[in-house]
This record gives C-alpha cells, structure tokens and sequence, in this order.
C-alpha cells in the first residue's frame, strides 16, 4: 500500500526538496509493548521502517538509518528525526499512521531549516530557558 | 505535536516526544490519556488539545 496519495507525494517532496539540513529519520526497533485490542496483526517494527524508508526516498537530504535497540530509546518502535545526523532531542514512539504521518513530515521539514519556524517572541523566550524541559505529547492516529 | 517539536529544535533545552497512545497503553494509563493530544511535562499530565503558539509556550513554562 502506498504511504501517500499521489497529490500528498507530490507536495512532500516539495518541501523536501527545500531542506537546507540533511536529515536523518534514525528508526529504534526493538521488544514491543502489547498494544490495545484491535491493533491485528501489524509488525509494528517492519512498517516503521517502512514507513520511514518510504519517506526518505521523497527527498534527497533525507536518510534513513536502522538500529536494533539503541541507547536512549525507551519504547519500540520509534524514530528520531536528527537534523545533521545530530540527536535534538526529538523522537515519535510507535508508528506515526493516519494523521499523525503529516506529525512526522513537518518534524523532517522544521529539522530541515536554516531558522526555526517559531515566532521571534516565542524564540526570545526559550533562549532565556534556565532549565531542562522534556515534553510528551500522547497521539492516536486518528 | 509540532510545536513541541518546534521548541525542542529550537532549545537543546527542550526535548519533545510524541507517543502513540494505542501502542503503549501502560504509559498512555499512567499519564491518564482520556483525550489527545494530552501534554505532559517534566512527566506530569498538564492539559488536552492543541492551543496557538504563545500559549503553548506559557503553559509549559508554567511551574
């Protein structure tokens, strides 16, 4: 099954032709938690890799990189979305299906900038950040 | 989703994970997902649902 509509391919490689950073989607599979009735018999590991694979044949600067239970992944399946190849601290864990895909594009298209897409205030305020903050965002693919 | 992920490129201070509910039920319960997207910060259930760029910001910076 393809990943995306033929119009939805075409405007995600659009803006992967624009990445000014490579990106490199780094995929974690390892033991997977049971996931709640009704999720059949997906392999959940298999289609994040080829969920993540398909996306990086969309755009030149985007590489895809498969580890089998790598440091600092603490839930399996997962990707983390590195602009140069260098860890920023964001990650996806579980499979990013339905809307939840167009999550993980913008995540590939903001790594991919030279400047950050956020509001000038928004930037002045983080840079006067004095401390760590890990956030989670909890997702359903609908 | 994507504003955390704006904020952590933005700040090494920052890390922001997505995390499907349906696939790690034993968290998603722990932090009492009811509703998506739930923010968590610093490991603490904060609100549900998106909210525009300035005020995601202030709510996570909240103590």
């Amino acid at each position: 099954m393809a990943l995306l509509r033929a119009e939805e391919e075409t405007k995600v490689r659009e803006w992967f032709a624009e990445l000014e950073h490579p990106v490199e989607l780094l995929v974690a599979i390892g033991p997977e938690e049971t996931p709640l009735a009704g999720a059949g018999d997906v392999d959940f590991g298999a289609e994040m890799v080829r969920v993540c694979a398909g996306l990086a044949e969309l755009g030149e600067r985007l590489t895809c990189r498969v580890e089998d239970k790598p440091d600092g992944f603490p839930r399996f399946p997962a990707v983390s979305i590195r602009p140069d190849g260098r860890d920023a601290g964001v990650r996806y864990d579980g499979l990013p299906w339905g809307y939840e895909l167009g999550s993980l594009v913008g995540a590939i298209v903001e790594a991919g900038r030279a400047e950050s897409s956020l509001r000038p205030d928004s930037l002045a305020t983080l840079a006067e950040l004095d401390r760590n903050l890990a956030l989670d965002v909890f997702v359903t693919p609908t | 989703m994507l504003l955390a992920y704006k904020l952590s490129y933005a700040s090494e201070r920052v890390t922001a994970t997505a995390i499907e509910a349906n696939e790690f039920p034993q968290l998603a319960q722990e932090m009492q997902v009811w509703a998506v997207p739930r923010i968590v910060v610093d490991g603490e259930p904060r609100w549900d649902g998106a909210v525009p760029e300035p005020e995601f910001l202030r709510r996570v910076l909240a103590t």
